[in-house]
């Protein structure tokens, strides 16, 4: 099967029967995948921080850096490719956080806030999450069904 | 033999750092690096200049002139990079094997102590702080302590990791109880067997416990702070994953706020392309996918 593997701030969408994307490490970035069942095509973005507005210039040259930017562009990219917005299922994941944390190391949460929000003024729903916890996590999208898995300390399970 | 007595062993047979690396990093003890030092002692490394040239065209991408000349690198984009670039790539060939214990594949543990030693770089700039070279040194060598521990965290890694679930406490805490020794305090002991002034070696000591430091320093919040942020965005993440504390003292102490702190996490992917570049002949944005 072909691995796609998404780095930081990466951003990439797929209708290849059998590609899976992937992605490591993800700490206090969240990992998003959209997936329309019918029409087969995904995508997934794997982005650090809530909001662009803190460097304006990171954003145009990569758009998956930021929750803000990243998120849209990639449900604009799935319904490109031919997805259709009532049908995607939408699952997120990571916005972990180090142990003791204060307010300023908060991007976990702030990650995660900036995300309900840009998908609840889309109407659109988080189908399945797992967020929060002091771990890090791989998240893994199968182009040809859908099926999204969730690796952490504890091992593999379905999202 | 007992473990504790084992590890000292280890650390008393472990390698020393290149020669090239260890002259660069002496400099640092002079108050300012000229460019005409650093150039003497790398001019005569084909190798390294070859990769210097390699990152400052990276850095350069979309000019019209390529840089190929050490003296144009350094004219182009100043005596800290070229410094920085120099030991990153230097001490490569000390950290890029992979750890076990940790599972840090091939390049992996290199590739998170040169994002902790860039994240500090940033921060000093941020905040205004001198004394840059000595934190990116420090930075760079942190984990140190983890080449020769992780074969002692392979063998007792459920043990460790059963104490951190269930009493949530920092990994390097429960390695200290199961092993009787941190990944910290053997890269302290590893930095004075190389001679590091007492800054650096105690900087690596307590990375994870800045409170613990007999003497508190900018250099050592700078570190742990940029440890930290590294760890949390996932910049080089092991088997000990982001199972450590932050100090919020250490982010009081040096007023990082969040706009700092998220422009430095945006500012440290770009950062790390340019250096991916020395190593790699894959496309940039993979390779940061690989920290």
């Amino acid at each position: 099967m072909p691995l796609k593997v998404l780095g930081i701030s990466e951003l990439q969408v797929s209708k290849t029967p059998g590609d899976v994307l992937i992605t490591y490490s993800l700490g206090s970035c969240i990992g998003l995948t959209v997936y329309d069942p019918v029409a087969k095509v995904g995508g997934m973005v794997h982005y650090m921080l809530p909001l662009s507005k803190i460097a304006p210039d990171k954003a145009k040259t990569k758009p998956g850096m930021f929750a803000d930017t990243g998120v849209p562009l990639l449900l604009t990219k799935v319904l490109e490719l031919g997805g259709v917005k009532d049908r995607l299922i939408v699952k997120a994941a990571g916005g972990s956080e180090l142990m003791d944390q204060n307010k300023v190391f908060n991007i976990g949460e702030r990650n995660y806030l900036v995300l309900r929000k840009l998908l609840w003024k889309n109407n659109i729903l988080i189908k399945a999450e797992d967020v929060g916890g002091n771990y890090s996590r791989t998240l893994r999208l199968e182009i040809d069904t859908g099926y999204t898995t969730i690796k952490t300390r504890e091992g593999e399970s379905e999202l | 033999m007992s473990i504790e007595d084992k590890i000292i062993e280890k650390i008393s047979s472990f390698p020393t750092l290149p020669i090239m690396a260890s002259k660069l990093m002496g400099l640092l003890n002079d108050a300012e690096i000229s460019a005409s030092e650093i150039g003497r002692v790398i001019q005569y490394d084909p190798a390294l200049t070859a990769n210097l040239l390699k990152a400052a065209n990276s850095a350069y991408l979309g000019q019209s002139r390529s840089v190929d000349s050490l003296s144009e690198a350094f004219f182009r984009l100043g005596t800290k990079w070229v410094y920085q670039m120099s030991v990153s790539s230097l001490i490569y060939s000390n950290l890029n094997r992979p750890v076990s214990g940790y599972e840090l594949s091939g390049e992996a543990l290199w590739r998170h102590s040169v994002a902790v030693a860039q994240m500090s770089d940033i921060f000093c700039e941020q905040l205004k702080i001198k004394g840059s070279g000595m934190v990116f040194t420090a930075g760079l060598l942190h984990d140190i302590g983890k080449m020769i521990l992780g074969e002692f965290v392979s063998e007792s890694f459920e043990d460790i990791e059963a104490i951190v679930i269930n009493e949530k406490i920092p990994f390097e805490e429960a390695e200290k109880r199961v092993i009787g020794m941190d990944h910290a305090e053997v890269g302290g002991m590893i930095a004075e067997r190389w001679n590091f002034p007492p800054a650096i070696v105690e900087t690596i000591r307590w990375h994870h416990q800045p409170e613990k430091a007999a003497i508190q320093s900018d250099t050592i919040d700078i570190v742990h702070v940029a440890d930290a942020t590294c760890l949390i965005q996932g910049f080089g993440i092991g088997s000990d994953g982001i199972q450590y504390k932050l100090n919020n003292e250490s982010v009081n102490r040096l007023n990082i706020t969040s706009k700092i702190l998220e422009q430095a996490a945006s500012e440290l992917v770009t950062v790390l392309e340019d250096i991916d570049m020395m190593t790699s002949d894959k496309p940039a944005a993979e390779a940061v996918g690989r920290l």
